[in-house]
């Protein structure tokens, strides 16, 4: 074999080593992340008060039991699939996880250019409020039978433009002035929600309506469940729109050479530059993709879940940094992240509709341990070496990438983790 | 290269103070108008931003943002970006309602002060948490500082919803106003300063001590070596990591001052639902320790600006004449972070920030 031969092999040994070590890190985190919410759960358990106890212990007694407040979750996610695989309950399970797969797209492909959006929520509300402006304007003048191919694309474009002129505002603030962008994209979040529920109140709203909300959008342009019975709120073809999403996403960062120049400003943004890369370019550019993901995230929302526009927007852009950190800032695997949090959160109002259960904000909890554990790959590197011994250097938590100077998150701060978190090396 | 680079910072740092010396004239212009034409919008609005409610206000409210910052910086300063603040201040909030109204009065102490204590306790230990993943575990600080964020953003709504049955606590009280006798007396000042919440005299003291200790003292000598040349301060003989856990744990007893001064100190109870009763205050305390330059007084003056703001529109919803939407006015302070980030752009950050050290490296 060639010494060229050689170091292929080699590095395509690295990435499929390094691919695995992302998949057992992503389920380590989450096993822990189950450990320690169920300890939550059955200290929770003492606080409240119950009628019967579910066990006790040396005297304590808790309310709830943690197996099975967990495997209420899950049962409340899949419903009894064997008697019907099309039902209730998987199709509020898919209806979250469709949603979750375009803003945690949106989180991955900011952080493969090196870039933190926090601002995805604020992204998703932007645009939503435009798909649902927009359908609503021009619904009236769309000829009857042509409603749904005229709308419903017209919707989501509207969602994914404005969605992106979000998103490209901190990338330009980042790119020509400096701005750190983990601050202007939380900013942002906090100043569209207000916008957004200035403008409805003001000049949108919903007649009859008590709360902030526009008028509904005409039935042509819902996203009709065909599959899984009306009411549901799940529409199978949106849920192919985003595996197409996903691999599209896949193609172009993998693939093209925008794709190249966006990784590379991720990984060294002083090589990329050396190299010919427009980096101020490239930030406004993947910044404004990012926030066309969220804004189509958002459109989805109003046109498949709620068919209007409601101040009162779901966490579906926090909940996409858990699904694309958990994904290792892939876009494949933002699908089973997605998934993972689309049993918890249709699991969740299982709990809610229980007496025994402990509060569906649970999930939130849980949330957060997981981006925790993910940020803390030493931890179970330290548990994993009392029984098994490795020679490899850590990964980075930030898709296993990330070397000296790199941009990310931190911007300018800080050359990153350096040496002792560079991808491995045999 | 050096040369560009030179002429670029001098364009940059020339046009920064052009759009800052602008912002002043204007502002001048427009307080000068509103003084001699007292019966105009302007004077309105200087006689409300100069009204001894709104500066008290402005003080109150800054309570969150400022001990925040102090807290922050004692973190950055020492090289660990603590972006978890928003975090600590939820989950003292919380606590301190929660502890006050479940524990009741201790011997000599109320059981809103147990409470509060009890908030700072619990901040202290989940920094302490995030130390550990830090500094033990090596954790990227900005996913970890997240994750302290998203943790306390999740728990307290479910503590409060099995306690309570809803994210929000039941109203336990407040921790009231000292007033401090014959100083209270003296005019504007006395009504604005010296007949407040607890919680702004604990901030005032807070602001000097930080400020005392980071630049007066040998520990607030470490901390700096430790963010700004951590192997030196190794080669002196000082622990780099156990200066970063004290300086952690510090952002953590801060931060939690400030969370307890929030729902103790203001409103008598926590309100989870949406982004909780912080709503984003420990964001903002970033950027006023960015806006202040790392220096304790500087971020004490961007929080009470912040505060101000937000005094200001509190004040204007009561008038009639300028009912502005307060959806709109509640995005200023917002954007005012924005726009002073995007002018300030990068500051001087300490050197070693957001990296790991290890005695005996090379």
């Amino acid at each position: 074999m060639s010494r060229r031969e050689d170091i292929e092999a080699g590095l395509a040994r690295l990435v499929a080593a390094s691919w695995v070590e992302r998949l057992l890190l992503s389920l380590a985190a989450l096993a822990a992340s189950i450990v320690v919410g169920g300890v939550i759960v059955v200290i929770s358990g003492m606080a409240a008060t119950c009628e019967e106890p579910a066990f006790a212990f040396f005297g304590p007694t808790s309310c709830y039991d943690p197996v099975g407040v967990y495997v209420q979750l899950f049962q409340g996610a899949i419903g009894n699939v064997l008697a019907d695989p099309f039902n209730f309950q998987i199709a509020l399970t898919l209806k979250e996880t469709s949603l979750l797969v375009f803003t945690g797209l949106s989180v991955a492909v900011a952080f493969r250019a090196g870039l933190f959006n926090i601002g995805s929520q604020g992204q998703l509300v932007a645009g939503a409020l435009a798909t649902a402006l927009t359908v609503l304007s021009v619904a009236p003048f769309v000829p009857a039978g042509l409603g749904a191919i005229v709308l419903v694309p017209l919707g989501v474009i509207a969602g994914a433009v404005v969605g992106g002129l979000y998103g490209a505002i901190p990338g330009a603030l980042k790119a020509y002035a400096d701005a750190n962008e983990v601050i202007t994209t939380i900013m942002l979040n906090f100043v569209a929600a207000q916008i957004a529920f200035f403008l409805v109140s003001s000049y949108f709203s919903a007649p009859e309506s008590q709360s902030v909300e526009t008028r509904t959008v005409p039935g042509a342009a819902v996203l009709e469940s065909t599959l899984f019975g009306s009411g549901s709120n799940f529409s199978v073809f949106v849920f192919v729109f985003g595996l197409a999403l996903v691999a599209g996403l896949y193609y172009l960062i993998e693939r093209t050479a925008f794709g190249y120049d966006l990784r590379t400003s991720g990984l060294q943004p002083e090589a990329a530059e050396y190299g010919g890369v427009d980096a101020d370019r490239t930030i406004v550019t993947s910044m404004a993709l990012s926030g066309a993901f969220a804004g189509i995230g958002g459109a989805v929302w109003v046109l498949m879940v709620t068919g209007r526009f409601t101040a009162s927007v779901p966490a579906l852009g926090f909940d996409g940094i858990t699904v694309s950190i958990l994904a290792g800032n892939n876009p494949l695997g933002v699908v089973p992240a997605a998934l993972l949090f689309g049993v918890l959160k249709s699991g969740s109002l299982a709990l809610q509709l229980s007496a025994e259960s402990p509060p569906k904000q649970l999930v939130g909890v849980l949330r957060g341990l997981i981006i925790l554990f993910v940020a803390m790959p030493e931890f179970f590197r330290f548990i994993g070496q009392r029984f098994v011994t490795t020679g490899r250097d850590p990964v980075a938590t930030d898709g296993g990438k990330r070397v000296e100077g790199a941009r990310a998150s931190t911007g300018e701060r800080s050359d990153s983790n350096g040496d002792e978190l560079k991808e491995g090396e045999p | 290269m050096s040369t560009a680079r030179l002429q670029n910072t001098v364009a940059e740092y020339g046009l920064r103070r052009l759009l800052a010396y602008g912002a002043g004239v204007l502002l001048a212009i427009a307080v000068a108008y509103g003084a001699i034409f007292p019966n105009t919008a302007a004077g309105d609005l200087l006689r409300v931003a100069l009204s001894e409610s709104t500066l008290g206000a402005a003080l109150r409210l800054a309570v969150p943002i400022v001990c925040a910052a102090l807290g922050g910086i004692f973190a950055e300063k020492s090289g660990v970006i603590n972006i978890g603040l928003e975090g600590l201040l939820i989950i003292s909030a919380f606590t301190g309602v929660y502890v006050a109204d479940a524990v009741g009065s201790l011997a000599f102490l109320p059981g809103i002060w147990v409470g509060f204590f009890a908030g700072v306790l619990a901040s202290t230990l989940l920094s302490l948490l995030f130390a550990v993943v830090c500094l033990e575990y090596r954790a990227d600080q900005i996913i970890a500082g997240l994750a302290v964020w998203l943790i306390a953003l999740g728990l307290a709504p479910f503590v409060s919803q099995v306690a309570y049955g809803s994210v929000n606590t039941d109203s336990v009280g407040t921790l009231g106003t000292w007033t401090i006798p014959v100083l209270s007396e003296l005019p504007f000042v006395g009504s604005v300063l010296f007949d407040a919440s607890p919680v702004v005299y604990i901030m005032l003291f807070a602001v000097a001590g930080s400020w005392y200790v980071l630049n007066r003292t040998s520990f607030g000598r470490h901390v700096r070596a430790s963010g700004e040349n951590p192997k030196a301060l190794d080669t002196a003989g000082v622990n780099v990591t156990r200066t970063r856990y004290v300086a952690v744990a510090l952002s953590g007893v801060l931060s939690g001052i400030g969370g307890a001064g929030l729902s103790l100190g203001q409103v008598g109870l926590f309100i989870g639902n949406g982004q909780t009763m912080v709503n984003g205050r420990g964001f903002i305390a970033i950027v006023a320790y960015l806006f202040g330059n790392y220096n304790p007084l500087g971020a004490f003056g961007a929080g009470v600006l912040f505060a101000g703001l937000d005094a200001l529109q509190l004040r204007l919803q009561q008038i009639p004449a300028y009912a502005v939407p307060s959806s709109l006015v509640q995005t200023i302070p917002y954007i005012t972070v924005i726009i002073v980030l995007a002018l300030v752009g990068r500051t001087r950050i300490p050197s070693a920030a957001g990296e790991h050290y290890e005695s005996g490296e090379d």
